[in-house]
């Protein structure tokens, strides 16, 4: 096996694909008979340190699937991918110590307070006692948990549940975030708190990889993008470089219409 | 830490919700509110007038007649002019008992024994009507165990029809226990596994690093603890009520077993709920919604019935049953309930639901780790 440098990566995927068997109620719900889906399919890409990354396109493009295997959730049918340098496949237990992932909507339960599940998350990635007590005052108070802390999350609003979903996906603080959809579903106001907080984690130094539909979203925060459509890479780069002068929505489609030929 | 953290959170989750300890606590008060209604409209007395006929003469009859009293009831004692005259009464339900104390009773039982040649004390009683017949005998049993184990009792019980419904309910008693038990276990067990799994909390957690064998005790532990204790409540309802719905004297009722029996019940109960908990767990893991959960295990419920029923009315299952899950435990408090001490079947029973729960464990484990499980559409 080759050396494999990382150097500033903290993502490295290398020809990853996941194939899954396809439901009767699947079949006719995407109107196929074929009974197994490639969700993705060899894709590769590199994110670097203090950048964020987006990975954007339609739904189905495999963005989730893709997502989740560098979370460890699900195994790659074939390729593999770093994490800071550890394998997906092999040391799974490692790439989430080093990750904090979150998906869109919001997954914490609504009977606990931010307080009780910041402690209880933090045992979960086995931050010790001191730390994690200094590390809630100090993330608490910056992004103004702190005054919500002792309310049920089930009581909190929608922006501040979501800030508290994204403070306890930091809560052992990782090096990169993984955020699949982060504004999917939100309203203006709760998808602004999200933005204004990934960006303050970009300034305190985190490497974020999140995924998306949303044109605006790429183009507000993410430094490099890749075009995913049928679980492959469409197109890579940096936004300047990538549009070229035209909007990003404009290349997206423009790259869409090149690949499925499909009139919309 | 980890395991720990997942423990106490499902207690916080529970201690902290009034609805569901209410949840947990209910059915066992209800049960109790209930068979005691159903009791006082069946009527049932806990005092009674007891006319015995005696053979033969020993100073426990004095124990016996000072307990008796104690407890409000009255007795009468009654010579038969012959004993198959005392024999008949009894069998017409005319008398509550005839009880007949060998020659020299007393004196053989607190002076020098042969082990060979214990002297032997016939009781003849009916657990027919009133059920005076049953109540002495377990006064008259408890006063000769006093006595030590210096002689023997030699007891023939004529059942009338009457008899039949205290019978069934004796044989259901195990049953309706695990049936509770397993209520109270799919009371909590539903709504944290396959709940989380439902709303999606449970991969927040699986993100982490926590091992899965963690995630599965971190749930299975605590859940068996909460569905103890609701499984307790209904035991509790149910022993409690049974003197209003039976008309009998609870004091009795817990005398006639020896601690030893209680232990055995008690351990039995305790193993059967972290395997039906981890069961559970194993089918909320494999369900996508608590609705689905919800329905499996209303069909393992049923089967568990019908297999609890098959022990009820079938005795003599053989040591073969110790290997089958909640028949093993329905089969050895059967045979505790009704005075017999099977440690083989209740220590086989134990190991056995020990190495089922530890597999189910296990399974859990693999499927929390199995992506077309936790992720599949």
């Amino acid at each position: 096996m080759p050396d494999i440098i990382f150097e500033n990566e903290i993502v490295r995927a290398e020809n990853l694909k996941k194939t899954f068997t396809l439901s009767r109620k699947q079949q006719k719900i995407d109107r196929t008979s074929l009974k197994r889906k490639v969700a993705v399919d060899g894709l590769s890409f590199s994110a670097y340190r203090g950048e964020i990354y987006g990975l954007l396109g339609p739904n189905g493009a495999g963005k989730t699937t893709t997502l989740r295997m560098l979370s460890t959730l699900i195994s790659p049918d074939e390729g593999d991918a770093f994490v800071l340098g550890h394998s997906i496949r092999h040391e799974a237990a490692k790439v989430r110590d080093c990750i904090g992932f979150m998906t869109g909507e919001l997954k914490l339960e609504g009977f606990f307070t931010p307080d009780y599940l910041f402690d209880f998350f933090g045992a979960m990635h086995g931050v010790a006692k001191e730390a994690l007590a200094k590390r809630k005052r100090e993330l608490f108070a910056k992004f103004g948990i702190d005054r919500f802390s002792g309310v049920r999350v089930a009581d909190l609003s929608t922006g501040m549940a979501q800030k508290t979903s994204l403070v306890i996906s930091i809560v052992h603080d990782p090096d990169v975030l993984i955020l699949d959809e982060p504004t999917n579903g939100l309203d203006v106001l709760t998808a602004k708190v999200v933005t204004d907080f990934l960006s303050d984690l970009k300034g305190m130094g985190k490497s974020i990889l999140l995924s998306t539909h949303i044109f605006s979203l790429v183009e507000k925060l993410c430094d490099r993008v890749g075009i995913i459509i049928d679980g492959k890479m469409a197109a890579e780069g940096d936004l300047s470089s990538l549009c070229a002068g035209s909007s990003l929505e404009e290349k997206f489609f423009e790259i869409y219409r090149g690949i499925k030929g499909e009139a919309l | 830490m980890k395991l720990s953290a997942l423990v106490k959170k499902e207690f916080h989750r529970f201690f902290h919700d009034p609805r569901l300890i209410i949840t947990i606590l209910l059915p066992g008060i209800i049960i109790y509110l209930l068979y005691s209604l159903i009791g006082s409209f069946i009527g049932g007395a806990e005092t009674y007038q007891y006319q015995v006929y005696l053979s033969g003469q020993s100073l426990a009859v004095q124990s016996m007649q000072a307990a008796i009293e104690e407890s409000g009831s009255k007795i009468e004692w009654l010579t038969p002019e012959t004993p198959k005259e005392a024999v008949e009464k009894v069998k017409a339900g005319e008398a509550s008992a005839y009880l007949v104390f060998p020659e020299n009773f007393d004196a053989a039982v607190l002076g020098p024994s042969d082990p060979a040649h214990l002297p032997v004390v016939e009781f003849y009683y009916s657990t027919a009507d009133d059920g005076a017949g049953e109540a002495f005998y377990a006064i008259a049993s408890a006063v000769l165990q006093a006595y030590g184990a210096r002689f023997t009792i030699s007891a023939h019980n004529f059942m009338g029809e009457g008899d039949v419904g205290r019978l069934v309910m004796q044989n259901l008693l195990p049953m309706l226990v695990v049936t509770f038990i397993f209520s109270a276990c799919m009371s909590v067990t539903l709504e944290s596994v396959a709940g989380e799994k439902e709303r999606g909390t449970l991969t927040t957690i699986l993100a982490t690093s926590v091992k899965r064998p963690y995630i599965a005790l971190g749930k299975i532990l605590p859940l068996s603890c909460i569905a103890a204790l609701g499984a307790t409540s209904s035991f509790l309802g149910v022993m409690l009520s049974l003197p209003k719905l039976m008309g009998l004297n609870l004091g009795l009722l817990l005398e006639s077993y020896g601690f030893s029996s209680y232990l055995l019940i008690f351990l039995l109960i305790i193993s059967l709920v972290p395997f039906i908990v981890s069961f559970i767990s194993l089918v909320s893991t494999f369900s996508k919604s608590v609705k689905e959960a919800s329905a499996y295990t209303s069909v393992v419920m049923i089967a568990m019935i019908v297999l609890s029923l098959v022990s009820a009315f079938v005795t003599d299952l053989g040591i073969w049953v110790a290997f089958v899950p909640i028949l093993n435990v329905v089969s050895a408090m059967q045979q505790l309930l009704i005075g017999g001490m099977p440690v083989l079947l209740s220590l086989l029973s134990l190991g056995m639901n020990l190495i089922y729960t530890a597999l189910l464990v296990a399974v859990v484990s693999w499927m929390l780790s199995d992506e077309r499980i936790m992720f599949g559409k």
